[in-house]
């Protein structure tokens, strides 16, 4: 998508005047263009995500080193503050969204309810993709929202370290309004993430959850 | 005149108020009146209403939440399972990532072949347009919305939700799609599309003939490029049939007081009812274009003025919070550093709407810090009040000169030796640097909304060669960028909205779409999203350099 929107750019530069005299349309054409991409080719009403079903890969990531503000307003430093041994469930989403955010939202919700004293040592993330409107202060109220418990944190940060971390995810998508519903889950640091992309309920998440820590109890023998 | 209320409050909310008051009697009684005269009944008027609160507000007529379920057991419940957050209050529906909640308007619900509207669903595929589908019925309508089976038989995406609604709520939300979006939006003719830009008072008359030159410009190479329909680099949006509408441009030009604005604004929009308002400017308040704009349910896109109102409705879009957002960016700066280096900090400003409403911005902003905030408040051409404004200054003081060029001038030739640190306010400096004296220039930071440099100069690329094409002159770059940048995003919009022609689907893909185009914009980024109405958010410090440029002193601050 961006390699796309950079071969506009150059196209629209050697547009002769002429053109760009008569042609209004084609002053726009980049605006339109630039928008195509091949990746979403399958996002029509009738193809999109027509069943619960989800898909599940493992993946290893290497993450980068940046500062991210959490919304008890503490500056923290990824990856670290991944890396502290505790299971991790992570998620990307943000306050303004009406759709899917709310929905992954509350399946988050419902799996810290669900897991009852087991939460106690895990570590629920979700990382604002809109993060100039989403400060510490609307991160707070939306976790509110969603009685998070404290082991629920809730991350913001410079524009480009989101992006950042959203590309390390193999999540980016050139905006938040393409974002899709995607859930990571890795058991401790060092561990693949599996990544589960559709819309899983919070029963779902529990069971890949559990599946998850018990192959990775049996790899390594514990611990 | 019939008096405004009168006028849009649509007749069902007058039922409602009759039902919350106390008389049934009146109401009955309204019934039968009403329904001699058959069209539109009151009973009817009253479904409607009853479905407008489970759609938009997620209330039954019981006044118990709306309840559905999703993949079997999440639950949502009232404002957060209303039909509004997916399928938008136009109806026209949304698009997030790859999921979309199509139009659930009753044309695209029940439409049969033979009068089938058509909408661009994803506007990263402009082929991907609605599908024509089964007509809808009111049973297989009901099954939809209580089993999340749409008429073709296909279980829907989890995302729609299952919901819990009886035969009677089912039929009022029918009733309130089957009237929604149904009429296009005032100011959309037959063949013209009807827009106004707003030009306020005592605005620089050269500024305001370039905004109005860029945008009858633009307004006729659009209509040129309709009416070469057939030339060969047409885009794939352009294949999806749609009526051909002219623009029209009409400019309001504002005049006295403030308080007199509204019903300027409301006499010219009833010779000519306008379909948006774009673009527009003002060196003070803006606040009575604000009102009009939500009262008359009219989208204003994008004006330049530098203090858009605190309050925000759904109509107005903003590229930013002005000189309200320096002031946050500064005391969010202020507060990180260690206490000791601003010990007090005098803000200059004069006594307009535009200064005053800095001053109050950055005293809200410092309020419960350690900062000692002092105003000194400038009236009158004198040069005496700037000096009398400057005295009793000591070097460890730290300045914020919320001024304008001329002023800015004056402030060196006052007082020779310039303080610590004295800030400048980007959106009122007019990016005149030049005037700000030897002396004072190595010690001003410039608290700057917009991209600097290089970066700047490649998303600008565009506007000069267009402007060049145009032989129109590059005054204000910053205020160009501004008008050029609205000018593509609203053809952009409306190419995008096919024949949809509703204000408030406007607004809803102006939400949607601000960060999906490209920036051509002096901005480094703009975004939007449902219930956001400033698109830039932060802003750099930025040092004078030797020969009056500007460069970054900060990253992006975003308080
Ligand atoms: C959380 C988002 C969401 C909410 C809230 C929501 N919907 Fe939907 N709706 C969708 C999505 C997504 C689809 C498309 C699903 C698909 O096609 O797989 C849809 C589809 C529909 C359809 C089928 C349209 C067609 O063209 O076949 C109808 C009818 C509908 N919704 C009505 C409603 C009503 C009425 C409400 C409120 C009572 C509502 N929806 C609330 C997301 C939502």
């Amino acid at each position: 998508m961006l390699l796309n929107i950079m071969k506009i750019r150059s196209n629209t530069a050697t547009f002769n005047r002429n053109k760009l005299r008569n042609h209004w349309t084609i002053i726009l054409a980049f605006l339109t263009v630039c928008l195509q991409t091949e990746a979403y080719a399958d996002s029509n009403p009738e193809s999109s995500t027509a069943s619960p079903k989800y898909t599940r890969s493992e993946a290893v990531y290497s993450l980068p080193n940046i500062e991210m503000l959490r919304h008890d307003q503490v500056k923290t430093r990824f990856p670290q503050e991944l890396d502290d041994g505790r299971p991790v469930i992570l998620n990307f989403i943000f306050t303004t969204c009406s759709a899917i955010c709310p929905m992954l939202s509350g399946v988050l919700s419902g799996v810290q309810n669900k897991l009852g004293d087991e939460i106690q040592g895990m570590h629920l993330v979700s990382i604002s993709i809109d993060p100039e409107y989403d400060n510490a202060e609307r991160l707070k109220e939306y976790a509110a929202k969603f009685k998070a418990k404290p082991q629920w944190q809730f991350y913001s940060g410079s524009v480009d370290n989101v992006k950042t971390l959203q590309k390390a995810f193999n999540a980016y998508r050139g905006d938040k309004m393409n974002h899709s519903a995607t859930t990571y889950l890795r058991a401790s640091p060092g561990k693949p993430w599996v990544r589960l992309d559709g819309f899983l309920s919070s029963d779902d998440i529990i069971a890949e959850y559990h599946r998850l820590k018990s192959s990775h109890s049996s790899n390594t023998g514990g611990g | 005149m019939i008096p405004q209320s009168a006028r849009f409050r649509p007749a069902n909310r007058n039922v409602l108020r009759l039902l919350s008051g106390h008389c049934l009697m009146a109401l009955s009684l309204a019934i039968l009146v009403l329904a001699a005269y058959a069209e539109p009944s009151a009973a009817d008027s009253l479904e409607v209403e009853l479905g407008r609160r489970i759609y938009r507000e997620g209330i039954l007529p019981s006044g118990s939440p709306l309840k559905g379920l999703r993949l079997g057991s999440i639950e949502v419940e009232g404002a957060a399972a209303a039909c509004e957050t997916c399928h938008r209050s136009s109806g026209m529906g949304s698009l997030e990532g790859n999921i979309v909640a199509p139009p659930i308007t009753g044309r695209f619900l029940f439409a049969t072949e033979d009068n089938r509207p058509t909408a661009l669903v994803d506007v990263s595929a402009p082929k991907n347009v609605t599908r024509a589908h089964t007509p809808y019925t009111e049973q297989s309508l009901a099954k939809a919305i209580r089993e999340g089976v749409n008429v073709g038989g296909r279980q829907m995406s989890p995302l729609m939700p299952h919901y819990v609604l009886n035969d009677a709520e089912i039929k009022a939300v029918t009733a309130y799609l089957r009237q929604l979006s149904k009429d296009l939006s005032p100011g959309v003719g037959d063949d013209t599309l009807h827009f106004a830009t707003v030009v306020a008072p005592g605005v620089d008359p050269n500024q305001r003939k370039v905004m109005e030159d860029m945008m009858r410009a633009a307004f006729s190479q659009r209509n040129a490029s309709q009416q070469n329909y057939s030339g060969r680099m047409r885009m794939p949006i352009d294949l999806i049939p749609r009526t051909l509408r002219n623009w029209e441009l009409t400019v309001w030009e504002l005049q006295g007081a403030p308080e007199t604005w509204g019903a300027q604004l409301r006499e010219n929009y009833r010779r000519q009812p306008v379909f948006a308002v774009i673009s527009g400017l003002s060196n003070t308040t803006w606040a009575p274009v604000h009102e009009f704009c939500s009262q008359e349910k009219l989208p204003c896109l994008l004006p330049s003025v530098p203090l858009p109102p605190a309050e925000t409705a759904f109509y107005p879009l903003y590229y930013s919070r002005g000189v309200a957002l320096e002031a946050d960016v500064l005391a969010s700066h202020l507060r990180k550093q260690d206490n000791k280096a601003t010990r007090r900090l005098v803000q200059v400003y004069r006594d307009d709407e535009v200064g005053r409403g800095a001053a109050q911005a950055l005293t809200a902003a410092l309020r419960d810090s350690d900062i000692k905030l002092e105003d000194r408040v400038l009236s009158g051409q004198n040069p005496s009040a700037l000096k009398e404004a400057l005295t009793g200054l000591s070097g460890q003081d730290t300045l914020m000169l919320w001024l304008r060029p001329s002023d800015l001038a004056a402030v060196g030739k006052t007082v020779k030796q310039a303080p610590e640190r004295a800030y400048v306010s980007g959106f009122l400096a007019e990016d005149d640097y030049g005037v700000i004296s030897k002396d004072w220039a190595p010690r001003v930071r410039v608290i700057y909304p917009y991209e600097m440099g290089d970066k700047r100069q490649k998303t600008l690329k565009l506007l000069n060669a267009w402007l060049k094409t145009w032989s129109l002159p590059l005054v204000d770059e910053t205020f160009q960028s501004e008008v050029f940048f609205n000018l593509l995003f609203i053809t952009d919009l409306t190419s995008q909205m096919l024949d949809n022609l509703y204000r408030d689907y406007m607004v809803e893909r102006a939400e949607d779409m601000m960060s999906l185009g490209s920036n051509v914009s002096a901005y480094p980024h703009l975004s939007m999203a449902r219930g956001q109405r400033f698109a830039s958010k932060g802003a750099y410090f930025a040092r004078i350099d030797q020969d009056g440029q500007l460069a970054a002193d900060s990253e992006w601050i975003v308080p």
